[in-house]
């Protein structure tokens, strides 16, 4: 494919490269050479998944520390790294009122770094929730959410709410008294409306207080529904950005 | 085809050179942009490591419905809202009002439609003027009524002057002594709302329900009127006085001031209250680190 990139003559490090880089095993899982060359550097954006969220070219302004902060970039790189770290957790949790207390303790006792992982997901979790606000205030300041992005910005309004919901949901996993009364005040405030409130409470946490019935609620919105949901909203999130012509730019 | 005639070359030519120019500023996305968020992702990484080997999550005693601590808190990002329960109804706070933020969030792309200050940081003349003027409001505002509410003008005055606070005045110690110290007719503490909306006629139970006008001003009426009516006279003045002269302009001013009552209320519901939700200092605050 790229073999006219390379002209004679052929040192040692020219053979060793194309023996590494432009194997028929390499080549049949990358479609283009090592990213050396403006020309394959572009192939490899434009034919890898992941880097296929972006473009291949962006403006000189967008690459810029100071114009987003990496601030949407972070949200989503914490939001990988809480799944990553979540799924290690749930290899220890049990979401059962009996168990679920004592597999925490039993991360920071028992588990080979069973607490950086409960660590790391637990500061995670709240820079998460930080994050997306501070991106959110960065989009509106720089007044990005301006036709045609109107409707990414109400994508990014239910983004922010499943954020939310995500960090709330996970409050209560741990089962002690901060995670109980903090769902309680929380639950109860929906509670509190007239007429549908009480009915809406008891869909939310199973039952009439906070107990068995809303741990497993919480856990299986907490694991499957949301993260689910959030991914979804999240590869719309990106590809109108995309569509939209990529970041925002001045007239 | 159409004919090439000088003007549509020229037309094209500049149309082409416009591409032009902007290729010139255009940059590759790998290396240039996926360095920059290697970098990003790594120093958060590193970051995140050190934070967690350091400090552990919290974990207090197993949960126990049988024993409330003083005080219980939501997570802190509902802290604000908790905060709003303390000066007004609960379904208003916890209900209403988040969900008509959000609503007014979402809808801040259909009022202000212009490309006006659009890509840049605060790029219009008067943008950073407005988003301190209603910052300035916001926080100032917020920590005004929460102080009110806490009968600071009480406390000041009884210092000041060493007398007690004037008993003609008693009713506007604080929201609740409106409520509590006005001579309200009795009648209007308790209107049956079932004599009134006759749902027993349809065959449906009788409404129990009665209706407290004191309490229903002071809880309902007074704070949607303030949460409603401050930002209103807020995009007034800056109207009148030519601060704000665009949508873009009254979204500044408002947003600013959104985030900043935002930020200010988290920052008391957190670190401010402690046992009681009464108002204390933050040293006297038993913090739970969330
Ligand atoms: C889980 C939450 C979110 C993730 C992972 C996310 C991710 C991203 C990323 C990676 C970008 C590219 C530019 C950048 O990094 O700033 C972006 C742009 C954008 N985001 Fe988000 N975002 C989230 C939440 C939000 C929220 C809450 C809003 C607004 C309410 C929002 C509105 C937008 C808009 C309008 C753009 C386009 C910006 C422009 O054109 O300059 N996003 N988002």
């Amino acid at each position: 494919m790229a073999t006219t990139e390379r002209p004679e003559p052929r040192g040692l490090g020219d053979r060793l490269y194309d023996a590494l880089f432009h194997n028929y095993v390499w080549r049949s899982i990358f479609r283009s050479g090592y990213p050396n060359t403006p020309r394959n550097q572009m192939l490899v954006v434009a034919t890898n998944v992941f880097l296929h969220l972006h473009p291949t070219r962006i403006h000189r302004t967008h690459v810029k520390i100071t114009h987003t902060y990496c601030l949407g970039g972070l949200s989503f790189f914490l939001f990988l790294g809480l799944t990553i770290t979540g799924v290690l957790l749930m290899f220890y949790y049990v979401p059962s009122v009996e168990r679920a207390y004592e597999d925490i303790l039993h991360l920071h006792t028992d588990v080979r770094f069973g607490f950086l992982m409960r660590n790391m997901h637990r500061w995670m979790a709240h820079g998460m929730v930080i994050m997306v606000l501070m991106h959110m205030m960065r989009v509106f300041y720089t007044g990005a959410y301006k036709p045609p992005r109107e409707f990414n910005w109400v994508v990014g309004v239910v983004l922010l709410v499943l954020t939310l919901l995500l960090s709330f949901t996970g409050y209560l996993l741990p089962w002690d008294q901060l995670a109980f009364w903090a769902i309680t005040v929380g639950t109860n405030m929906v509670g509190s409306a007239p007429i549908l409130g009480p009915p809406n409470k008891f869909v939310m946490i199973g039952g009439f207080e906070v107990g068995a019935g809303a741990l497993i609620r919480f856990y299986t919105l907490h694991v499957i529904a949301l993260p689910l949901l959030a991914a979804t909203f999240m590869a719309v999130h990106f590809w109108r950005i995309r569509r939209d012509g990529g970041l925002a730019r001045p007239l | 085809m159409v004919a090439t005639t000088p003007e549509t070359a020229a037309a094209s030519a500049a149309v082409r050179q416009k591409a032009r120019r902007q290729r010139d500023e255009e940059l590759l996305v790998w290396p240039d942009l996926v360095f920059v968020e290697f970098i990003a992702a790594m120093v958060f990484l590193l970051a995140i490591t050190a934070l967690s080997i350091t400090i552990d999550a919290p974990l207090l005693d197993r949960a126990n419905p049988a024993v409330t601590p003083n005080p219980s808190k939501a997570p802190w990002y509902f802290l604000n809202l908790q905060e709003l329960l303390l000066h007004m109804d609960p379904a208003l706070a916890g209900v209403v009002v988040p969900t008509v933020a959000l609503v007014a969030l979402g809808a801040i792309p259909y009022y202000d439609r212009s490309n006006e200050g659009q890509g840049e940081w605060l790029s219009t003349p008067n943008a950073w003027r407005l988003t301190w003027i209603g910052s300035a409001v916001g926080s100032i505002g917020s920590i005004l009524l929460v102080l009110f509410d806490e009968q600071i003008h009480v406390r000041l005055f009884t210092g000041l002057t060493g007398s007690a606070w004037p008993s003609s005045l008693n009713w506007i110690r604080n929201a609740r002594s409106i409520q509590n110290d006005l001579p309200w007719p009795e009648w209007m503490r308790s209107i049956p709302l079932g004599n009134v909306l006759r749902t027993d006629l349809l065959g449906l139970p009788k409404l129990d329900l009665a209706l407290n006008i004191p309490e229903l001003f002071v809880s309902q009426i007074i704070p949607v009127s303030l949460m409603i009516g401050l930002p209103i006279i807020l995009s007034i003045v800056l109207w009148k006085t030519g601060e704000a002269k665009t949508r873009r302009d009254h979204m500044i001013a408002q947003f600013s001031g959104f985030i900043a009552v935002y930020i200010v209320l988290t920052i008391i519901g957190t670190a401010f209250r402690g046992q009681g939700m009464e108002l204390l200092p933050p040293w006297e605050v038993k913090m739970p680190i969330s």
